[in-house]
């Protein structure tokens, strides 16, 4: 289990949009099934003193923390202001905050990942769902019944993917130890390679599932960057250069990377990587 | 989204960054008069916001006697399947040496890159390729407003000191415009002094209306209708039809016909909230295109409910086959409705995807 435990208060910021009373919900009904704290308090400028799906409103971090113990905040703000609520949190001392929003500006989403980055405030995000360890908290939007504790790590720069994947190792019997949506943006907080320096340091993390796709060179970075045995899977092999496949980050611009070079670059440092998301659980019980 | 060089030269402009003297003309007629201020040579430049567009034609020197014919002929050109409606005409420069100047998005180091080479004009692929130690970059830390003056002369290194003023200027450009992409290839240094003669400019999708900027071109129209509906779409040459929830899964999907060794027509990526308005919604869009012959639905999410996907593909009462693979809440009443409507609906998208690829042989 990494960057966060049953013990963690949760704020929740944007908590009174629709998203965030409903998110707010489902995370507390997963902390009440873990005996986990879950979220304390929900944090929409302007909105203090109101009450959303059990749980007190403030109008600002600093304001709720004056009530609350929370080292975490999950992020449900719209674009335009998403990139502030990073600041908010990383400036209220939080120690990770996780942007679930999409379509933040990538210009914004730099500032303010530099700014978390003075305060020693972990960003995952943003345009992720964030991160679930089975049987310990959940900190966004993944379906939780598809997974199961265990000692696999999952990193992806998708949503719906990752629940396939970790569909997939359950019903292989491959429980997981934290399960880690970093975004799928250009430009985000943690990468493959601060994720997987986290689970270098944990005992209960025995192997990695990297799920990556087109754009940029991180899922390579990340794997040349640990010692920890690592499964691949790289979405986007049939996708045309120069196009935007839905992700603001999934664009192969400039001739670099596309799907081949980076499955070319990860199988020449000795990482096996799946041609189908189905051949992931024999990858990764070769590597157990 | 991608500025033509006009509208980017005209920014850089803006900010102070010398460009040579030209405008903009609509049919060959207008070019008597851009002439008479433009001297006896000049530079005609189609433009259409294609790579290489100078090898393909686009690019061509002219002089009053077949200014109007080159002219002529650029206005009947298409450059990467982009008819050319508009040319830029500009003098012609007395060119003493080309540099490379870009600033880009950092992914890994999470800031603005700054790419400077003092052999600039070729592409900057192969620049990278064959001359990898003629390319020098300084990375910028996000809060800093000017380059420092020690990045800027280690990206110099003798080359004049006067490109430093440009690099200011450039950076403010891609600060200010929230730029992905500020390109000068080539900057060119004259008798005159320092012109950019190549002007890129790419703009982030997601703050086009804050820059004042109402419609992305970038998108065919399909593809902008699409967009109103809050989908990513794009249109690509095969004949299976596919929609997903979430990009990594949508791509996987076509993955995974290319696999089978099928072909897909489009990716189609609903969002989060399939419900039964916007499942409808993307079966008639993708139906819509005439080369797709079969379609496979791939929707699976904790909170989407079948129930409610089942009838949204029911009611868009499309002719072509529709194969479905739903996982979520409801799975039972979602397959029970798709069934009585004669559909097909199977358990993982392995299964639905070599259905679909089968449907098309």
């Amino acid at each position: 289990m990494i960057y966060a435990d049953k013990d963690c208060g949760v704020i929740v910021t944007g908590a009174t949009g629709k998203q965030g009373v409903f998110h707010i919900s489902l995370m507390n009904s997963y902390a009440r099934e873990v005996g986990g704290r879950g979220v304390v308090a929900g944090v929409t400028p302007g909105k203090g003193g109101q009450e959303v799906a059990g749980v007190p409103v403030f109008n600002s971090i600093r304001e709720a923390l004056r009530e609350h113990d929370a080292t975490v905040s999950v992020i449900f703000v719209p674009a335009a202001a998403a990139a502030d609520s990073i600041m908010e949190s990383a400036s209220a001392g939080m120690s990770l905050a996780v942007a679930i929003t999409e379509h933040i500006p990538v210009h914004d989403t730099m500032k303010a990942i530099a700014f978390a980055h003075l305060h020693d405030c972990a960003v995952i995000g943003p345009n992720c769902p964030g991160l679930l360890s089975p049987g310990a908290i959940k900190l966004g939007i993944m379906p939780v019944h598809l997974s199961m504790r265990g000692h696999v790590g999952v990193i992806s720069r998708s949503g719906t993917l990752t629940y396939e994947i970790v569909d997939q190792l359950t019903r292989a019997g491959l429980g997981q130890s934290t399960i880690v949506g970093i975004g799928g943006d250009p430009v985000i907080g943690q990468t493959f390679t601060d994720v997987l320096r986290r689970f270098e340091e944990d005992d209960q993390t025995r192997a990695v599932v990297i799920i990556g796709e087109v754009g940029g060179s991180l899922e390579e970075e990340g794997a040349k960057s640990t010692d920890l045995p690592v499964a691949a899977y790289i979405a986007g092999v049939s996708a045309p250069p120069e196009k935007r496949m839905g992700h603001a980050g999934a664009i192969i611009e400039g001739g670099e990377g596309d799907a081949r070079s980076k499955i070319e670059r990860l199988q020449k440092m000795g990482v096996p990587v799946a041609r189908r998301p189905s051949e992931i659980p024999r990858l990764i019980r070769e590597l157990l | 989204m991608k500025l033509l060089e006009h509208e980017a030269r005209k920014i850089f402009a803006e900010h102070g960054i010398p460009v040579p003297a030209g405008s903009v003309i609509r049919s060959p007629g207008e070019l008597a008069t851009v002439m008479d201020t433009l001297g006896d040579r000049i530079v005609l430049k189609a433009q259409v916001e294609v790579g290489g567009r100078g090898k393909k034609g686009g690019v061509l020197v002219a002089d009053r006697s077949n200014a109007q014919e080159l002219a002529s002929r650029l206005f009947s050109m298409e450059i990467g399947g982009i008819p050319v409606r508009e040319v830029l005409a500009v003098e012609y420069l007395d060119i003493r040496h080309e540099y490379y100047l870009s600033i880009s998005v950092d992914r890994s180091r999470k800031c603005a890159l700054i790419l400077f080479s003092d052999q600039g004009g070729v592409d900057i692929e192969s620049l990278a390729r064959d001359r990898p130690d003629a390319l020098r970059r300084a990375a910028i830390p996000v809060l800093m407003d000017r380059v420092p003056p020690f990045m800027i002369r280690d990206l110099l290194s003798g080359a004049p000191a006067e490109i430093g003023d440009v690099i200011n200027r450039l950076y403010s450009v891609f600060c200010r415009k929230d730029a992905l992409l500020a390109e000068i290839n080539p900057l060119v240094m004259t008798p005159a002094g320092l012109y950019a003669a190549d002007a890129k400019l790419v703009i982030d999708d997601n703050a086009l209306r804050r820059q004042g900027i109402a419609q992305n071109r970038d998108l065919t129209e399909r593809e902008r209708e699409a967009e109103k509906h809050g989908f990513s779409y794009v249109e690509l040459k095969g004949d299976i039809g596919v929609i997903g929830n979430g990009a990594g899964l949508t791509m996987a999907t076509l993955d995974l016909i290319q696999y089978y060794d099928g072909s897909a027509a489009n990716f189609l990526d609903v969002g989060g909230g399939a419900d039964q308005e916007r499942v409808m919604h993307a079966v008639r869009l993708v139906a819509a295109d005439p080369s797709v012959r079969v379609i496979v639905v791939n929707l699976l999410g904790g909170i989407t409910r079948c129930d409610e996907v089942a009838r949204g593909i029911i009611a868009a009462g499309v002719s072509q086959p529709v194969i479905v693979r739903l996982a979520g809440t409801n799975e039972k009443e979602g397959r029970e409705i798709l069934r009585s409507s004669g559909y097909q609906m199977l358990d993982s998208m392995e299964e639905a995807v070599r259905a679909a690829v089968e449907a098309t042989r």
